[in-house]
């Protein structure tokens, strides 16, 4: 049985330098469920490549 | 792509990215391919609060001569400080919980001349500091030696007199300086603006700023009824609470700059209906508070965030955040499961959280409970 490959679940870019959280990237939720998942995918293969710690 | 930290959760871990700078959720089946052994918390089921706080935020003091008269700590000229002592022994403590970020502020942390000794510090045991300051009195130097941090943005809610109008004296032109001084050195430095109702209308003069200066990024904070705030009646219209994501949306188009709101907004943006898939993927939250977020006062109160007064522990005892982390947020973070209307019924609770409690449960801003209120009367319960 081929085991399943593991996944990005979240992406949150930068750092917040604020008293509150960051709640919301507007440039980011301007996008479509497409570019996310392309972007888990693309974040995934990255992390598997070179995995350096 | 470099991995600088990670550590485990239940449902896999959380690990620090450099290029693009990015911290990342990944599942229990990405860890093992990133050579991370199993974690005991793999045992336990996935829902459930994180091991520690993402990112803190760190107020080293209440101690600031600008004397803004909306300041959220209600920071004077000599008001109480963490020492460079205590705010090392925070810093180790929370690197040992597998911190990632803290936000280091005030008050003005410009102010204290240990500054850079804490940012160092943190740098020292693994975690990536990052400022706020109102820029007032930052020289070439300072800005130099401001390379340590992360990110760096500099409070500004208005242009020229609308600066003034916001915060009560006029140091427009000191926080301009401060924001050109800093991006000569280095890339990661943005505007905070805090939004009230009367500078709502002033927003679009701030990114105009921002672009002009090559900033990265337009944060746009909430403005809440704590601190010398309290006393003011400067919280957003239902009006203005529905036009704020538009707002935002419109900046990004008009000046392709990079805009985010903090998560007070949380609210006012769901209820504009965005896609819960991406939402979650880019982690667009309500109230983190005692979550992804904690906050450590000047006097040593570990709390939820820095709006919140209840302490969960004295944070400059040694262990006392880790052995309070598990269950002492409990109150803040139950919200979503004893949420009443009209948050229960709403498709977007879990991850709006029900909005800011600094404000109120349910958050009188959402257009929500607005509306709902509108229908029938809905009591407040203060937290």
């Amino acid at each position: 049985m081929k085991l399943r490959r593991g996944r990005v679940l979240q992406a949150t870019f930068g750092c917040n330098p604020n008293s509150s959280s960051l709640g919301v990237d507007v440039t980011f939720l301007l996008f479509g469920s497409l570019l996310a998942s392309t972007l888990a995918l693309l974040l995934g293969a990255l992390l598997r490549r070179n995995p350096q710690r | 792509m470099k991995v600088l930290r990670a550590r485990a959760e239940r449902f896999g871990g959380i690990v620090e990215i450099e290029r693009p700078r990015a911290l990342l959720h990944v599942d229990r089946q990405m860890m093992r391919e990133l050579g991370y052994r199993d974690s005991p918390l793999w045992q336990l089921a996935e829902d459930g609060p994180l091991s520690a706080p993402r990112e803190v935020h760190v107020v080293l003091s209440r101690r600031c001569a600008a004397g803004c008269r909306g300041c959220y700590v209600d920071a004077t000229p000599d008001g109480a400080a963490l020492s460079l002592e205590e705010a090392r022994r925070i810093l180790d403590q929370l690197a040992a919980m597998g911190v990632f970020h803290v936000a280091l502020g005030g008050g003005e942390a410009l102010e204290l001349d240990y500054l850079f000794a804490v940012a160092e510090h943190a740098r020292a045991v693994g975690i990536t500091p990052n400022l706020t300051t109102s820029g007032l009195g930052l020289d070439a130097d300072a800005a130099r030696r401001c390379a340590v941090f992360g990110q760096i943005n500099v409070s500004v809610d208005g242009v020229g007199p609308a600066y003034a109008q916001a915060r009560g004296f006029d140091g427009f032109r000191h926080a301009e300086r401060a924001l050109r001084l800093l991006r000569a050195v280095k890339p990661e430095v943005g505007v905070n603006c805090v939004v009230s109702r009367s500078s709502f209308d002033h927003v679009p003069e701030v990114a105009r700023l921002v672009k002009r200066l090559r900033l990265n990024e337009l944060e746009l904070l909430r403005f809440k009824p704590v601190g010398r705030g309290r006393g003011l009646d400067e919280e957003l219209t239902p009006a203005q609470c529905r036009a704020l994501f538009p707002m935002a949306r419109r900046l990004v188009f008009r000046h392709r700059i990079r805009v985010k709101l903090d998560c007070s907004f949380a609210p006012m943006v769901f209820w504009h209906r965005p896609s819960k898939e991406v939402a979650a993927f880019f982690g667009v939250q309500g109230c983190v508070a005692g979550d992804v977020l904690a906050a450590v006062q000047p006097e040593g109160a570990f709390t939820g965030c820095s709006f919140l007064s209840t302490a969960a522990a004295d944070a400059r005892i040694p262990g006392a955040m880790a052995a309070a982390w598990p269950s002492g947020f409990a109150e803040v973070r139950g919200y979503p499961a004893r949420a009443p209307e009209p948050c229960a019924s709403c498709e977007y609770l879990a991850l709006c959280r029900g909005g800011c409690r600094a404000v109120g449960s349910p958050d009188p801003g959402c257009p929500r409970v607005q509306e709902h209120r509108a229908r029938r009367a809905l009591p407040v319960l203060a937290t």
